[in-house]
């Protein structure tokens, strides 16, 4: 547990679409899932999940449907829409710059300044 | 556990709420499932797994809160269960939420009901086609009236308007089937149709043609309401005669319903074109400049804007000064919103009105601190409850939320029944008839629209008392409210905020306790002052020989002087005298008066204006008017002898500087020199409130009129001895119709009726303070002496005196007391300059009023605070700490 980390606020949302754009999954599914791809680096409270699985669905960037899941349980199952798909693109490009600028702001040595 | 188990319930509750909350529901409940049967297979029994997944999932009712408002849409649903928790906490404390709602719905009613009144009488426009256009004409400066050539003038010289009516009420004989009834009817000029611009409901309006020469028409036409009442309401009427004062007029329409004339007090039956006037009024005034006595409405040319209006009327009315210097010298003509006769009784109405209603602003505002106080002490008693809600993640938002949904409940709950309220008295209002001869009808009807007001009303004071325990929420600190068991520590000596609404409370309730006392005792002074006559065991008798056919003649001089002969003769009358009219029945004739030396009779050479009336011998000793000097009147006083007159001292000081003025001279209009004979004591003339006016009474023997008003002094005034008079009236002449007979003092009613309403009002305001400053004195005492209570029973436990618990425990309170108290006196002080305006003698600087508000105020102290001064002395320490 201890070495999880904490998410940075607005990462869910990059992270929920990242996992459906994969394949239509259940919300339990895509807690699943981002646990696996992340390989369960990630601390994600499972109900925390929800209110960014409805503020997508609003935003146009997921559609759900009822569907039966692998368990034989009635789940909503969600998958990206392509406004979503779009809007992944553009947020991993702004992940991957945030991320370079950051680390290369990390590690800049004494001398390089 | 126990917080788990109340939040499935609130699931439950939830769940058929909506389709939307239902598949949220199971689709949390699905992942639930799902990551119990992971567990399960991990070997977990399924009921532990189950439990496990629930736990995992955290803060369930948090995550289908923030996901209901992440979908949008669903504030409503929120609101809803907001309004479900304000219900049930209305139900747990049934007594607090009555109180509040009571006490609300009397301060909202007030505010409604005074609303209604502003906007009847003076927001709404008349029921009238483009009423915006319609205004009503009157002279710059003295009374709203103006002569018909100057009307005239203005009607035929004016570019500005469409068209120019006048008219005057005028009572009338109308005998329809054989009865001679008295009833208000209205003169109106040929254009009058033109700028009511209404369609007639039967047949047609007058119009120009029925106006064009004396005579020219014999058309009538009936109000809506004097078709039903005298008519009950005959389809047929259209062509049908009728007799106005003897004179034939046909039926020629009806006006529909809902069109009450241009004004908003009064209504009449019938109307005739006003070229006949001299026919109906005895007198041909239709050329006179100086007889003013009619109301002008106008319709302004679409365009036109009240500037170009007001230059126009500048010309025109200094045109008019110009070549009528004798008359019209100095006239200045204006335009005035219509409805309550311009600005003539439209000032002072709106003026009272706007008083009011900051009254009732008042009232709301202290009833809203009232129990915003009560919400910050109940919301300071929930402190524990409030932290555990902030603990298991509600935001402080949503817990305020909460408060005010619950506070905004409680106050349209408030609001709908002070609908009610406001909707039963202003229909009461409508159809009430103040007491008096003219036929008022206040077109007060409450219109739906008042509705949308109360709910505003409700939602500003709901809003209003409802964040007054924000701050408390926001500084909730969790770990410290429940490690202390609730009880804030910290409060007992800081200076909180319901301590300053309790102060504001009582400084605005001493307002409107003060005006109330004012307004009091200016009602008191105006039933015991002297009015310059005696109207104890009087009975008046009111009607116009004109309606019966009579001329300014020998016939009506006859009749008079017979009827006078005979009441004499009835036993048990002491005096007996008549008279044109008399003093405060509104229709005494203003003339102007001249020094003896005038020569050159223009406006501007008069002395002064007086009120006179034309009295026959007998009349001063009949209405109790007191001869100071000089003779009464007498027949021997003709046309063919000097003119001579009785005036009083006001009149006699302001001419001849002196009150012994029998013997001398002054002159009227027309030049003729008039011989003071008698000197009679200052009265009242036209209303209460008024200094002392000029008056004269000339012999009704040397100017004969129509208009009796027989007044007769009785050694008891009973029912027998009204019906004795009434059977010599119409033994003399049953056509005679009288237009009120009784006690004179019932019929100065209207009088009083504008101190009287002040005083109701004003009344019912305080009242109404006093007993909310009652309520919340009483309501935060008991709280501060429960909440200390048992620091209070430590302390006597350790030996400290009576007095030292007092102080501790109220001194805070009388402080309060004290010092709102004196606002409030002074704010009242100051207010009540606005009053003297409508009451008579109103004025707050009276020891008498100042002293009954001020005991006023310790009293509603002592009272309020002696049952938990009460509790906190006999507290017994013992039990109490072992209580606890």
């Amino acid at each position: 547990m201890s070495n999880q980390a904490q998410l940075l606020p607005g990462t869910l949302d990059l992270l929920i679409l990242r996992a459906v754009s994969l394949g239509p999954l259940h919300g339990y599914g895509i807690l699943l899932r981002i646990g696996q791809i992340s390989g369960n680096a990630l601390l994600i409270e499972q109900g925390a999940l929800y209110p960014g699985l409805f503020r997508l669905v609003r935003q146009g960037l997921l559609k759900a449907s009822w569907g039966t899941s692998e368990n034989n349980r009635r789940a909503k199952f969600y998958e990206l829409t392509s406004a979503g798909r779009k809007r992944l693109r553009e947020e991993t490009a702004n992940w991957n710059r945030l991320v370079s600028a950051i680390g290369s702001a990390l590690g800049a040595q004494p001398e390089e300044v | 556990m126990k917080v788990l188990n109340s939040l499935r319930f609130r699931m439950a509750t939830l769940f058929h709420r909506s389709q939307m909350n239902a598949e949220m529901e199971e689709e949390l409940r699905s992942h639930i499932q799902h990551r119990a049967d992971d567990l399960e297979r991990s070997g977990l029994p399924r009921a532990e797994a189950e439990r496990r997944a629930r736990i995992e999932f955290g803060g369930h009712v948090r995550y289908k809160d923030e996901s209901r408002e992440a979908a949008g849409g669903t504030l409503i649903e929120s609101l809803l269960e907001d309004v479900t928790f304000a219900v049930r906490q209305m139900r747990r404390s049934p007594g607090f939420a009555l109180t509040a709602v009571l006490i609300l719905t009397l301060g909202i009613a007030a505010n409604v009901i005074v609303f209604g009144v502003v906007q009847a009488l003076v927001l709404r426009q008349l029921d009238l086609p483009h009423a915006d256009r319609v205004m009503t004409l009157q002279p710059k400066n003295g009374g709203p009236f103006l002569s018909y050539p100057e009307v005239r003038d203005v009607r035929d010289q004016n570019s500005v308007f469409s068209a120019v009516a006048a008219f005057e009420v005028q009572d009338f004989g109308l005998e329809a089937n054989g009865v001679t009834r008295p009833v208000w009817g209205c003169e109106v000029s040929g254009q009058y149709s033109e700028v009511v611009g209404i369609k007639p409901f039967l047949g047609r309006l007058l119009n120009r043609a029925d106006d064009d020469h004396p005579g020219a028409s014999d058309a009538a036409v009936l109000s809506w309401s004097g078709w039903n009442s005298d008519f009950g309401a005959d389809p047929n009427i259209v062509g049908k005669t009728v007799r106005i004062d003897k004179h034939p007029y046909t039926i020629v329409g009806v006006t529909p319903e809902g069109f009450y004339g241009t004004e908003k007090i009064g209504v009449s039956d019938i109307c005739v074109p006003m070229a006949n006037e001299a026919s109906l009024d005895g007198v041909n005034w239709l050329d006179s400049r100086s007889y003013k006595n009619l109301f002008s409405i106008v319709r302004i040319k679409d365009g036109v804007t009240l500037p170009q209006v007001q230059a126009e009327l500048d010309t025109i009315a200094a045109r008019i000064a110009q070549q009528h210097p004798k008359e019209e010298e100095g006239l200045a003509l204006k335009v005035a919103r219509p409805g309550l006769i311009g600005d003539f009784i439209g000032g002072p109405v709106r003026g009272f009105l706007a008083g009011v209603m900051a009254l009732a602003g008042i009232v709301l505002l202290a009833a809203c601190a009232n129990i915003g106080s009560l919400f910050a002490a109940r919301t300071a008693d929930r402190a524990r409850e409030i932290a555990i809600r902030l603990a298991i993640g509600s935001s402080r938002w949503r817990i305020l939320r909460q408060v005010v949904v619950e506070a905004v409940m409680i106050s349209i709950l408030g609001g709908a029944c002070a609908c009610a309220l406001a909707w039963m008295a202003l229909t009461g209002l409508a159809s009430w008839q103040p007491p008096s001869r003219f036929n008022f009808k206040f077109q007060v009807l409450p219109q739906p629209s008042l509705i949308l007001i109360a709910f505003l009303i409700s939602v500003v004071a709901g809003v209003l008392f409802g964040v007054m325990p924000l701050r408390q929420i926001f500084k909730t600190d969790p770990n410290a409210t429940i490690k202390s068991g609730g009880s804030q520590s910290s409060a007992v000596r800081r200076w909180a905020l319901r301590d300053v609404l309790l102060a504001a409370q009582i400084a605005l309730c001493c307002v409107t306790v003060t005006a109330a006392f004012v307004s009091l005792r200016g009602l008191g002074k105006a039933l015991t002052m002297d009015l310059g006559f005696n109207t104890k065991n009087v009975l008046r008798t009111q009607f116009d020989l004109n309606q019966a056919g009579y001329n300014v003649d020998a016939a009506a001089d006859h009749f008079q002087r017979q009827l006078l002969e005979r009441v004499s003769q009835i036993p048990g009358v002491e005096a007996v005298g008549y008279a044109n009219t008399t003093p405060l029945a509104f229709d005494a004739g203003v003339a102007a008066v001249f020094p003896q030396q005038t020569v050159d009779f223009r406006p501007s050479s008069t002395a002064f204006d007086t009120y006179y009336y034309d009295v026959s011998p007998g009349y001063l000793t009949a209405s109790g008017t007191r001869l100071l000097e000089g003779r009464d009147v007498s027949f021997s006083d003709t046309p063919k002898t000097p003119p001579v007159a009785i005036v009083n001292q006001e009149f006699a000081r302001r001419l001849f500087h002196s009150e012994h003025a029998v013997g001398h001279y002054f002159k009227n209009r027309s030049g003729v020199s008039i011989q003071v004979v008698g000197i009679m004591a200052d009265g009242k003339h036209f209303t209460l409130s008024e200094d002392p006016q000029p008056a004269a009474f000339f012999p009704i023997s040397q100017k004969a009129d129509t208009k009796t008003t027989l007044i007769v002094r009785t050694q008891r005034d009973t029912a027998d001895m009204v019906a004795a008079i009434r059977k010599v009236v119409s033994d003399l002449d049953r056509a005679v119709p009288i237009r009120e007979s009784g006690p004179w003092s019932s019929q100065l009613a209207l009088n009083l009726f504008p101190s009287q309403v002040a005083t109701v009002a004003l009344g019912v305001f305080g009242a109404f303070g006093l007993l909310l400053s009652i309520a919340g004195t009483f309501g935060l005492a008991s709280y501060t002496v429960s909440k200390r209570l048992r620091e209070m029973s430590i302390r006597v436990a350790l030996g400290a005196q009576a007095k030292q618990i007092l102080s501790a425990a109220l001194g805070r309170m009388l402080i309060l007391l004290g010092s709102g108290s004196a606002v409030g006196i002074l704010l009242g002080v100051a207010a009540s300059r606005l009053l003297s305006a409508i009451v008579y003698q109103a004025s707050a600087h009276d020891p008498f009023v100042l002293a009954a508000v001020a005991c006023t105020a310790v009293l509603t102290g002592l009272l309020s605070v002696a049952g938990p001064v009460k509790r906190a002395l006999h507290a017994d320490p013992a039990t109490l700490l072992r209580e606890q």
